[in-house]
C-alpha cells in the first residue's frame, strides 16, 4: 500500500522545472536515511582532499631526518614515513591521483560498457553476437599479468593514463549486465510503443531506455570507482610501479616491507592511514549508492 | 482498409537434442478491416488472436499470406517502405502502466512523437503543445492535471486513455486495442470502451478489439464484425450482434455458455454448450481442431478440417454469417433478462 | 475422512485495518462487520482500493506490516478468535483449519519443486502422521476436480496450465480438511470456460465437503456463478450484503447499483449501460468523514458530506447508504 503524495505542479512544467524537482528530490531522498548523508560529506569530503590538497603544502614535502618514523603526535597525526614526513600530509597530498585514476576508469569502463551493452541488446542478431564475442574477449583478458607486463614499459605518471588502461581492461562485465536489462526492457511496452510510432532508434536508446536504466548505471560508475582504487593501490602495492611517496599504495607497501609495520609497532600509523582512507573512500561510495535507485525512480523519489 | 489473406505463423521453440518444437499460431487466417469499422477478434489466450493484432499492427513477422493495406500490398514493399503504412496503425497494449515511461511526465511521453508529427507535416514547435492539449481533452481528461504527472501518480483508467492520446498524435487510421480493458477495473471499462466507440464516430478511426471477453466487443459500436479464433483458425465471423445472439459454431456456443449468469438479473440461456477439457498438452492437428473437445463432433470431424464458409457456398461480405463447422445449428445459449 | 461437527459460521465483528503510510495510519478496512452463514458461499466484491484482499488477509490474522489489525474480532466456531491467535496456534490453523487459495495460484508455486514435493512439505510442517494419506486423498481431491492425481502431483508449476495450477491451489487449501476456505481471485488469468469449470468445481467441493466459503473478486459475474450471498466492499466498507439473487436483482445501494449498470452484458441496449463517473479511490484519497462513495453517487445528499451512513440491517439485506430507504429496483429496461 502506498500514499502518493501529488507535489504541487501546473499545466506549464517547464524542462527546468523539472530539473529543479529533481534535485529537490534528491535531496528529500538522501535526507531520508542519515547514512546516507554521512556518505555524502564522506565523499565530499575526499573530492575536497583531491582538489585543494595539494595547494595546501609545499611541492616537496619538508623532511625531518629527527624524526623518522615518529609516534603519532599532535604535530603529525599519524606519525611520520621513513623520511621524517608528516603521513598525514601524504595521505591528503596522495588523494588526487587515487580518485582522478578512479574517476577515470569509471568513466571509461561505464561509457564504453554501457554503449557496447545497449547497442548490442537493442539490435541483436549479428551486431549482438560480434559484440558479445568481443566482450568475452575483454573478460578473458588476464588483467593482472598484462598490467605487470606494460608496467616494465611504460610508466603511468599520469592518473589519467592508468585510468585508461584499467577502464580498458574493466568495461566487459558492465557490457554484459546493461545487455541483459536492454534485453529485457525492450520488450516492455512502452519501448514497443515508441518503436510502433516511429520513433528513431536514438530517441528510444538515449531517452527511453538510458533513463531507465540510469540507476543501474549510476550504481556501476560508483562501484567501478571502488574497484579501481583497490586495483591501483593493489598494484603500487606490489612495487610495479612508479614510486612516488605520496600514493597510497606506496605507502602501504613502504610501510609493510620497509617499516616492518606488520612486525614492530613504529610504522603502525603509517600502515593506517592510507588503509583508513580507502576504508573510508568505499564505505562513502558504498553508502551513497544505496541512495541511487531511490533517486532515479520517480516513484520512490516523490514517496 | 487492411486485407490479410491467408496469413500463416509458426513459432519455433526451443526444443531438446531431439528437435525444436513448433507451435503454429495462425493457420491460414482472412481478415478484412474496412476504413472506420470496428472489428473484435475473440477466442482464449493462445488462440492467436494477440498474433494476429501484432501482425496487424507491423510488429510482427509472419510466414506466409498476403497482406494488402489501401490497396498496396506490403510484399512488394521494402521492410523501410512499409513503415510509413504501419504507423497508421497503432497498438494499444494490455497493461497501461507497462505501456508507458516510468521515468517520463506524460508531457515528456507525449511531446517525442507529437515532434516527430510536427516535422512530417512542417509544423511548428509550438503546435505540440497545443495538440497535446487537444488529445488529451479529446480522450476525456484534463490535460492540466495530467501532463506534468508521471505515470504511477496517475489512475489505470487515466493511463489506459494516456495511451490512447499517445496513439492518436500519428493520426493513424486504425487503432488495435490488444486487451485493452482487461487489468483495468470494472466500473471504469465501459468508459474505455465507450472512447473507442467515439473515437470511431468523431475521427473515422477503425478499432480491432482484441478481447476473451465476448460482451466487451459489443461496446465498441455499431456494424461491428465478429471473429471467434480457435487455434490459429477462424471458426466463426459476422456481424457481432448476429454471432452473439445466434451463434452457429459449438466453439463460439461453448464460449457464450461459459458466461457467468447474474442470478436474480438474467437467466441462463435454453441450451448450454460444455466442451469436454482438453488436458494434455498433445492436442492433435488433425481434422477440425476442436474435435476432440466438441460435444457434437462425429467421425467426420476427427479426419476432416472444415474450412470457413457460408451455407451457401459463398464468403467474404462482412453482414454474412460465416461458420468452420460440419453440422452448425443454431443454439440460444446467452443469458436472457429477467425483466424489471 | 473424519470431521468435526457442521460448517462452522464465521463471524467479523467491527474489523479495522491500518496501514502506515507518510500521512500516517490510513484504514484499508474499517469497521467491517460480516457473518459467513456456515454452509454458504459468500462472494465479496471490491475494486481496487475496495479491501478486500486485506478482508481475507485477516481471517487468516495474516496482515503484515505496515498494516496491522487496529481494532474488532474474526471468530471462527471451534476456534475463537483468530485475531488472538499466535505463534503455533496460528501456524495450525492456517491450512488445518481455515484453507487459502492465494490470488493467482498459478504463481504461488514453487517453481524448483514438484507439486507432490510441496503437498509432502504442507503435510510435513502442519504434523501429518500419515502421509500416505495424505498423498491418497490429494489425488482423489485432483480426480474429484477432473485431473489425473498422479501425473499433476509429479509435475513441476511449469509444466500444467492456468486452470491445472488453480486446481492444484484449491487441492492443497482443501487436503488439511479444512473447513473454511477463502479463495482470493481464484478465476483471474483463465480463459472463460476454464473460469466456468473451475467455479463448477468449486461449487460442487464445497456442497460436498461442507464448507464455509469465502470467495473475493472483482468480477461480479464470477461471483454470480457461485456464491449464496454478496457482500459488496467500497472503500474498506461493506456497503451491501444479501442474498446474491435479491442483491443483483434489487440492489439498495448505489455503488451496487452503478457496478451492475457498468458491466457490459451479452443482449441489451449498449447506449443503456454506463461506467461509473470519478475513480476508485485509493488510501490516501478516500474521505475521511462523510460517506466514502458521494464523490460518485448519483443520489448525494447534504447529509452524506458529514455522516457516515449507518450499516442497516432488515430482512435479511444489510446496506449502508442515507438513501437507500427502501428496495428500488434497477430499471433494466435494456432487456427485452
Amino acid at each position: 500500500m502506498t500514499v502518493t503524495v501529488i507535489p504541487e505542479m501546473t499545466a506549464g512544467t517547464t524542462r527546468a522545472t523539472l530539473r529543479r524537482n529533481f534535485w529537490r528530490g534528491v535531496w528529500r531522498v538522501l535526507c531520508r536515511k542519515p547514512s546516507r548523508m554521512a556518505g555524502v560529506v564522506i565523499v565530499l569530503g575526499f573530492a575536497v582532499m583531491g582538489v585543494i590538497g595539494p595547494l595546501l603544502y609545499p611541492a616537496n614535502l619538508p623532511r625531518d631526518d629527527n624524526a623518522l618514523y615518529a609516534p603519532p603526535s599532535l604535530q603529525h597525526l599519524f606519525g611520520t614515513d621513513f623520511e621524517g614526513t608528516d603521513v598525514l600530509a601524504l595521505v591528503i597530498t596522495g588523494a588526487r591521483y587515487v580518485l582522478l585514476t578512479g574517476l577515470a576508469t569509471a568513466v571509461i569502463t561505464v561509457a564504453l560498457g554501457t554503449a557496447i551493452g545497449l547497442f548490442a541488446g537493442f539490435r541483436r542478431g549479428r551486431w549482438d553476437s560480434a559484440l558479445m564475442r568481443l566482450t568475452d574477449l575483454n573478460l578473458a583478458i588476464p588483467g593482472l599479468p598484462l598490467l605487470l607486463v606494460l608496467s616494465t614499459v611504460w610508466k603511468f605518471t599520469s592518473p589519467i593514463e592508468m585510468g585508461l588502461v584499467l577502464g580498458l581492461l574493466g568495461w566487459g562485465g558492465v557490457a554484459r549486465a546493461v545487455r541483459s536489462q536492454t534485453l529485457s526492457l525492450r520488450e516492455r511496452g512502452f519501448i514497443e510503443a515508441a518503436r510502433g510510432l516511429g520513433l528513431p532508434t536514438r530517441h528510444i536508446i538515449g531517452r527511453e531506455l538510458l533513463p531507465s536504466m540510469a540507476p543501474y548505471i549510476a550504481m556501476n560508475m560508483l562501484i567501478a570507482v571502488t574497484g579501481a582504487v583497490y586495483a591501483q593501490v593493489g598494484l603500487f602495492f606490489l612495487g610495479v610501479l612508479p614510486f612516488d611517496a605520496n600514493n597510497w599504495g606506496v605507502m602501504l607497501n613502504l610501510a609493510v616491507f620497509s617499516g616492518g609495520a606488520l612486525t614492530t609497532p613504529a610504522a603502525l600509523p603509517y600502515l593506517l592511514a592510507p588503509l583508513l582512507a580507502i576504508l573510508l573512500l568505499t564505505l562513502g561510495i558504498v553508502l551513497i549508492v544505496d541512495a541511487m535507485d531511490e533517486i532515479f525512480n520517480p516513484r520512490l523519489r516523490e514517496e | 482498409m487492411i486485407t490479410g489473406t491467408a496469413i500463416t505463423k509458426t513459432f519455433k521453440q526451443r526444443g531438446n537434442v531431439l528437435g525444436k518444437r513448433e507451435v503454429p499460431a495462425l493457420r491460414g487466417v482472412d481478415f478484412a478491416i474496412p476504413k472506420g469499422g470496428a472489428v473484435s477478434f475473440i477466442g482464449e489466450s493462445g488462440c492467436g488472436k494477440t498474433t494476429l493484432g501484432r501482425i496487424i499492427a507491423g510488429l510482427e513477422t509472419y510466414d506466409s499470406g498476403e497482406i494488402v493495406i489501401d490497396g498496396t500490398p506490403m510484399s512488394s514493399l521494402t521492410h523501410r517502405n512499409r513503415q510509413p503504412y504501419y504507423r497508421r496503425i497503432q497498438l494499444i497494449h494490455q497493461d497501461p502502466y507497462s505501456a508507458l515511461n516510468p521515468t517520463r511526465t506524460i508531457h515528456q511521453t507525449l511531446e517525442a512523437p507529437l515532434r516527430l508529427r510536427a516535422r512530417q507535416t512542417g509544423r511548428s514547435k509550438g503546435w505540440c503543445d497545443v495538440r497535446a492539449e487537444e488529445l488529451l481533452d479529446l480522450v476525456g481528461i484534463d490535460p492540466g492535471y495530467v501532463l506534468p504527472r508521471y505515470p504511477h501518480q496517475l489512475s489505470g483508467g487515466m493511463r489506459q486513455r494516456v495511451v490512447i492520446a499517445r496513439a492518436l498524435t500519428m493520426d493513424p487510421e486504425m487503432l488495435v486495442a490488444d486487451e485493452a480493458v482487461s487489468m483495468i477495473d470494472v466500473s471504469l471499462r465501459l468508459g474505455i470502451l465507450g472512447l473507442l466507440r467515439d473515437l470511431r464516430e468523431r475521427l473515422g478511426v477503425s478499432v480491432l478489439f482484441i478481447t476473451h471477453d465476448i460482451a466487451t466487443a459489443r461496446y465498441v459500436g455499431d456494424e461491428g464484425e465478429l471473429y471467434v479464433i480457435y487455434r490459429g483458425q477462424v471458426v466463426e465471423r459476422g456481424p457481432t450482434e448476429t454471432i452473439i445472439a445466434d451463434p452457429v459454431h459449438p466453439y463460439t456456443q461453448s464460449l457464450l455458455s461459459a458466461i457467468p449468469v447474474l442470478h436474480g438479473l438474467e437467466r441462463p440461456g435454453a441450451e448450454q454448450v460444455v466442451p469436454t477439457e482438453a488436458l494434455d498438452e498433445g492436442q492433435t492437428d488433425e481434422g477440425c481442431l476442436f474435435s476432440r473437445r466438441c460435444p457434437f463432433s462425429t467421425a467426420r470431424c476427427e479426419s476432416e478440417r472444415p474450412v470457413l464458409g457460408h451455407d451457401g457456398g459463398e464468403s467474404g461480405e462482412a453482414t454474412v454469417q460465416l461458420h468452420a463447422c460440419f453440422h452448425p445449428r443454431r443454439r440460444s445459449v446467452i443469458p436472457q433478462g429477467v425483466g424489471a | 475422512m473424519t470431521r468435526d461437527s457442521a460448517a462452522p459460521e464465521v463471524r467479523i465483528r467491527d474489523l479495522t485495518v491500518v496501514y502506515k503510510t507518510p500521512a500516517g495510519e490510513l484504514p484499508a478496512v474499517s469497521g467491517v462487520s460480516l457473518t459467513l452463514t456456515p454452509g454458504t458461499i459468500t462472494g465479496v466484491v471490491g475494486e481496487s482500493g475496495s479491501g478486500k484482499s486485506t478482508l481475507a488477509l485477516s481471517l487468516l490474522n495474516a496482515v503484515q506490516p505496515p498494516g496491522r489489525i487496529a481494532a474488532g474480532s474474526v471468530e471462527i466456531d471451534g476456534l475463537g478468535d483468530v485475531l488472538h491467535l499466535g505463534g503455533e496456534d496460528l501456524r495450525r490453523t492456517r491450512g488445518r483449519k481455515v484453507g487459502y487459495v492465494f490470488q493467482a495460484a498459478q504463481s504461488s508455486l514453487n517453481p524448483l519443486k514438484t507439486v507432490g514435493k510441496q503437498l509432502l512439505d504442507l503435510g510435513r510442517s502442519h504434523d501429518v502422521a500419515d502421509l500416505r494419506a495424505l498423498v491418497a486423498d490429494a489425488k482423489a481431491l485432483l480426480a474429484r476436480m477432473g485431473l489425473d492425481g498422479a501425473r499433476v502431483l509429479d509435475s513441476h508449476q511449469h509444466e500444467l496450465s492456468g486452470g491445472m495450477r488453480q486446481r492444484v491451489g484449491i487441492m492443497l487449501a482443501l487436503v488439511l480438511n479444512a473447513q473454511v476456505v477463502v479463495l482470493d481471485e481464484p478465476t483471474t488469468a483463465l480463459d472463460m470456460i476454464t473460469q466456468a469449470t473451475i467455479l463448477r468445481i468449486i461449487r460442487e467441493v464445497h456442497e460436498e465437503r461442507a464448507l464455509t466459503t469465502l470467495v473475493i473478486t472483482h468480477d461480479v459475474g464470477a461471483v454470480a456463478e457461485v456464491a449464496d450471498d454478496l457482500a459488496v466492499m467500497y472503500g474498506g466498507r461493506v456497503v451491501e450484503h444479501g442474498p446474491i439473487a435479491e442483491v443483483l436483482g434489487t440492489p439498495r445501494h448505489p455503488y451496487t447499483q452503478g457496478l451492475i449498470r457498468a458491466i457490459p452484458r451479452l443482449s441489451g441496449d449498449i447506449s443503456l449501460a454506463r461506467a461509473l463517473p470519478g475513480r476508485p479511490p485509493t488510501l490516501g484519497t478516500l474521505p475521511v468523514v462523510g460517506c466514502v462513495f458521494r464523490e460518485r453517487c448519483d443520489k448525494r445528499m447534504e447529509i452524506c458530506e458529514t455522516v457516515e451512513p449507518e450499516t442497516v440491517t432488515y430482512d435479511g439485506r444489510t446496506v449502508a447508504c442515507h438513501a437507500a430507504g427502501r428496495p428500488a429496483p434497477v430499471k433494466r429496461r435494456e432487456y427485452a
